[in-house]
């Protein structure tokens, strides 16, 4: 049962990463990409902390905060680098 | 034991539910805000109900304590998140060609 559900859980998780990432490919603007980004993040944590918790290792859970932490940083990074192109354009 | 896979079993489901319906918002809506708001919205409650069946599962006291604080740390980060992409949509004017309130100049919101 336990089982079952971990592995229901990763075959979900690999699907929504596909469904967004097609949204990532094909979105016309870079807003609507920089959409599909924030949800693939979460969803990469997700997936980490789903492979930490199969395997019994506390280490990956370890990871999955710095991720978090610094995916955090990566999004004011990724839309200041963008803001100033289009300023500078 | 057997609790615990059920109420797993439970967050689970609803878990997928609201991720297939973020998915199919994300395809369905057509300017950004809304993508966003399908997004973001239902994106973190469906990670969210993830992280409770995982918390249900979880084997030892040592992922338990990481998983709370992760939990925690997951529902500061995640809407901070999304008001980052929200305000860069704003500056950057992307919206502005699908709908005429959404344009900066337009004061009638």
């Amino acid at each position: 049962m336990s089982a079952f559900i971990l592995k229901g859980m990763q075959t979900a998780l690999v699907i929504f990463v596909c469904i967004t990432l097609i949204r990532l490919m094909l979105g016309p603007t870079s807003s609507d990409r920089l959409v599909a980004l924030n949800v693939l993040s979460a969803v990469s944590l997700a997936f980490l902390i789903l492979w930490g918790i199969q395997t019994g290792r506390t280490l990956y859970l370890d990871v999955a905060l710095v991720y978090d932490i610094f995916g955090f940083l990566g999004f004011l990074a990724i839309t200041r680098f963008l803001k100033n192109r289009e300023e500078g354009r | 034991m057997i609790i615990r896979e059920i109420l797993a079993l439970i967050a689970f489901v609803i878990g997928t539910a609201f991720g297939i319906a973020g998915m199919v918002g994300l395809f369905r809506f057509k300017d950004p805000y809304s993508r966003l708001h399908a997004g973001s919205l239902c994106g973190t409650t469906a990670v969210f109900s993830y992280l409770l069946a995982l918390l249900m599962l979880s084997p030892s006291l040592a992922s338990t304590a990481r998983l709370v604080i992760l939990i925690v740390f997951f529902l500061i980060s995640a809407p901070t998140g999304s008001s980052i992409v929200a305000r860069f949509i704003w500056e950057s004017g992307d919206a502005e060609q699908h709908r005429s309130s959404m344009a900066k100049k337009d004061k009638s919101l």
